[in-house]
């Protein structure tokens, strides 16, 4: 009996061991084997010489073929989003019988390492999306080029906005294809303005005083203190500020610079990515900007301001507390109707070239290269951008759609949402766009933006710190340096 | 009939105890030291998780260990090969040398109250080793609230008592570690309920036999609990001194995982994990999770030979019955 139970034991273990280092099964489920080729090859940028190797989408028969849309990279994450995705799953799922389409909605701070383990368990999802330019071009290297697809199927791509196809191009691979975008402008308190009696910021794009020199002005005319005093008045008292005059979102330091239209805009090195060119000119006026407003000029708090503002939400502009909001139309798909106060919105002001720079995040979906069933993915891809589609995602992400054709349906139902605010501001924020944009790629993104960059935004946004942004930026320029030469000695 | 077994009822018994515990080692040589050798190995290669790794011999050491000489003579720490990993181990070691005797000394001396005859002495024990048991992100996220230097609850009290302005707390880079000391404080329950066991295994005669000796209560402290209660010390010091080369959720959860502000609380491990997961530098991580290791062990070492001259165990000093 021992030796019976003994056996059994045996066994019993040495199942669980092959079963805990067995291969995962993956999530295809068609009894008939797609025919799915291997990546379609393509030639080095940027034109693809080769004619596409991908196949026509399969006949099959029998169970349909999965296609996960991997949710978690950008938006999409809030749980009124994922009742509008699941409709509109639903929607694809009951008029197609060949395919199933899933949306897999992880939290935005587990996506990355959920992706990652996907890809490197050889189970990636079929699509990533919406994701944003700084999420493209972090998985740059995992995506596939979808130029064999659209020129197979004669895709047509001039529907969509320059800028939008742009901003999924890399050295003329379509990495992904964009649903839209999100230009930036400022959302103003109006409450704010008549409490300290300035006039509201101009709604002319062509009015050419509205400059940063005016923001700045105007900007600490709005800030009051516990005894209502402006920023501008002597008897101001920094230590008790009730009202802020401006903040510059969530942005980034990269998107804080291009309204300074520095060189290579949004990208901190020169256009062969190996030099740093973070101690640009520009970029330190316009890092000592910021550094005034919040220290000197005191328009434009600190960290420790933002964060006692709205430490629930995070959401300074929605608590009263600032007068304007630079902020982009991903803002607009809060309940910006329920806010306790009158807004409206003004254009990003000219900077002291005289030129304006409104910089634009932007989504699209891109394929992993390593997923399976890429005929089937590539189908639900234009399905999803459809123009009908394309609107009813905006609508759920915020997003200015893609597509120039559902400009007048956009405007309308944004109309119908916010009937008193001045929608044309947005639109023609979209003609300002920063190229290369702030979060586009560079080499070891995450270490030059997360390890320098954002601790220089840092030291800028905290008390008792380097405020003086030449030497803080001269600083990094080295660190950045030495990353860049780190790259391009393996590379 | 019985059969008779060709194993000795001793390995028989043996057999049966490794067969009992088998599930346990299997787990064990798959889940940890199968990952411990992979992690070995990873630590001389390039590997981004997604790509298959390539070998590049001892490149993240050299790394991690480049330029300490020529920041050390030009004190320029701009020089050493990776600036930040060396950030991430001072803000470590600040925390251990801070938060590893706070600790152990707060817990053994709520221990030592708690061990007292008074009144709702059960009560008292139960809220002191409640805040223990509830989860680190639990923790963070409540006492970020606290520490808020505009709307936390901590600044207006200090203000009021003693009218003196508070300072940025988590906000202020100076005061960022001493905050995250001060959180960890909260859960000393955990070693406090160990030093309770401790105290009341210490046999009462010796209590009695030092009164009738005429000693006071200052000295059977010192005489009697506190060589007594060395291996719990011990063993609290042990694992409070690993648990801090361990610290990483509540800094994970209250800056975001950045370690900010200004890099102030940028721990060793929240810095491993940036490399393996954000930056997708999977071998270069695996590299600082050894160095870590070994860290720890020669630590832990220094501690245990330590021991020989201040546990005191019922024979004697340990190595010196």
């Amino acid at each position: 009996m021992k030796r019976l139970i003994l056996i059994l034991n045996l066994i019993l273990i040495g199942a669980m061991a092959i079963a805990a280092c067995a291969t995962p099964t993956t999530v295809v489920t068609s009894p008939v084997a797609p025919v799915v080729t291997e990546a379609p090859v393509v030639t080095e940028a940027p034109v693809v010489t080769e004619a596409p190797v991908v196949t026509e989408p399969p006949a099959t028969t029998g169970e349909k073929v999965h296609v996960t849309i991997f949710v978690g990279l950008g938006t999409g994450t809030d749980p009124a989003q994922i009742d509008a995705e699941n409709a509109l799953a639903a929607k694809y799922n009951s008029t197609h019988d060949k395919i199933e389409v899933e949306f897999l909605i992880v939290p935005y701070d587990q996506s990355r390492e959920r992706l990652d383990a996907m890809i490197a368990g050889g189970t990636a999802p079929q699509l990533l999306g919406p994701m944003g330019i700084e999420t493209t071009a972090q998985f740059l290297n995992s995506l596939e080029d979808l130029t064999p697809y659209i020129q197979r199927d004669n895709y047509d791509t001039a529907d969509f906005y320059g800028p939008a196809v742009s901003l999924n191009t890399y050295e003329g691979k379509n990495i992904g294809l964009p649903l839209g975008l999100y230009p930036s402008f400022i959302f103003f308190n109006k409450n704010a303005f008549d409490a300290a009696g300035v006039d509201y910021p101009t709604q002319d794009y062509n009015d050419k005083t509205w400059t940063i020199t005016k923001l700045r002005e105007v900007a600490m005319q709005v800030t009051l203190d516990v005894n209502a005093n402006s920023a501008t008045s002597p008897d101001f008292d920094p230590a008790n500020i009730t009202q802020y005059g401006f903040d510059n979102s969530w942005d980034s330091i990269r998107g804080w610079e291009v309204m300074w239209a520095p060189a290579n805009m949004g990208r901190p090195t020169t256009s062969d990515y190996k030099t740093a060119i973070v101690n640009d000119p520009d970029w330190i006026t316009g890092l000592q900007w910021y550094s005034d407003a919040i220290w000197k000029d005191h328009f434009m708090p600190d960290s420790a301001a933002i964060s006692g503002l709205d430490p629930a939400n995070g959401d300074p502009f929605a608590v009263n507390g600032l007068a304007m909001w630079m902020s982009n139309t991903w803002y607009m798909s809060e309940s910006l109707n329920e806010l306790p106060f009158k807004w409206d919105l003004a254009p990003t002001p000219f900077n002291l070239r005289g030129t304006r720079i409104a910089q634009v995040d932007a989504d699209g979906f891109g394929m992993p290269k390593d997923a399976k069933n890429k005929d089937e993915a590539w189908e639900v891809l234009k399905w999803l951008l459809e123009p009908e589609n394309n609107l009813e995602l905006c609508r759920i992400y915020g997003c200015m759609p893609a597509r120039k054709s559902t400009e007048t349906a956009y405007k309308a139902s944004l109309a119908e949402i916010y009937p008193s605010i001045n929608l044309d501001v947005i639109f023609n924020a979209a003609t300002y766009l920063d190229v290369p944009n702030h979060e586009s790629w560079v080499p070891e993104f995450a270490s030059i933006n997360n390890d320098v960059l954002a601790f220089v935004q840092s030291q800028i946004l905290t008390a008792g710190e380097d405020h003086d942004a030449k030497s803080v930026l001269d600083k990094a320029n080295v660190e950045v340096q030495k990353i860049l030469d780190e790259y391009w000695a393996t590379h | 009939m019985l059969k008779h077994s060709r194993l000795s009822l001793r390995k028989r018994e043996s057999l049966t105890g490794y067969l009992f515990i088998s599930p346990w080692i299997a787990g064990f040589l798959i889940f940890t030291i199968g990952p411990m050798f992979a992690s070995l190995y990873y630590s001389f290669t390039d590997y981004d998780i997604i790509s298959p790794p390539v070998w590049n011999n001892f490149a993240n050491y050299k790394k991690i260990f480049s330029g300490i000489f020529e920041a050390l003579i030009t004190h320029d720490s701009s020089k050493l090969g990776d600036p930040i990993f060396w950030q991430s181990l001072k803000v470590t070691l600040t925390y251990a040398i801070m938060a590893l005797p706070l600790g152990l000394i707060v817990g053994f001396f709520l221990a030592v109250l708690l061990n007292q005859k008074i009144p709702f002495v059960n009560l008292w024990r139960t809220v002191y080793f409640l805040p223990s048991v509830i989860a680190g992100v639990a923790v963070a996220l409540l006492w970020g609230r606290i520490f808020n230097p505009k709307v936390g609850l901590l600044n207006p009290v200090i203000e009021a008592v003693l009218h003196v302005k508070g300072p940025g707390w988590l906000a202020d880079p100076h005061w960022a570690v001493p905050s995250l000391v001060i959180m960890g404080l909260w859960g000393v329950g955990g070693g406090m309920i160990i030093y309770l066991a401790g105290l009341q295994g210490v046999p009462t005669d010796f209590y009695d036999a030092a009164k009738v000796d005429g000693a006071n209560l200052y000295q059977r402290f010192i005489h009697i609990t506190l060589p007594m209660m060395t291996p719990v010390i011990f063993y609290n010091l042990v694992l409070g001194m690993i648990g801090t080369f361990q610290y990483f959720t509540e800094v994970y959860v209250i800056t975001n995982g950045e370690g900010g502000p200004v890099r102030s609380t940028l721990f060793y491990n929240l810095y491993l994990y940036q490399n393996a997961f954000r930056y997708n530098h999977m071998g270069y991580a695996a590299t600082m999770a050894w160095l870590l290791f070994i860290l720890v062990l020669v630590l832990t070492l220094l501690v245990f030979r330590s021991s020989d001259v201040w546990v005191y165990y019922e024979g004697g000093l340990k190595g010196r019955e």
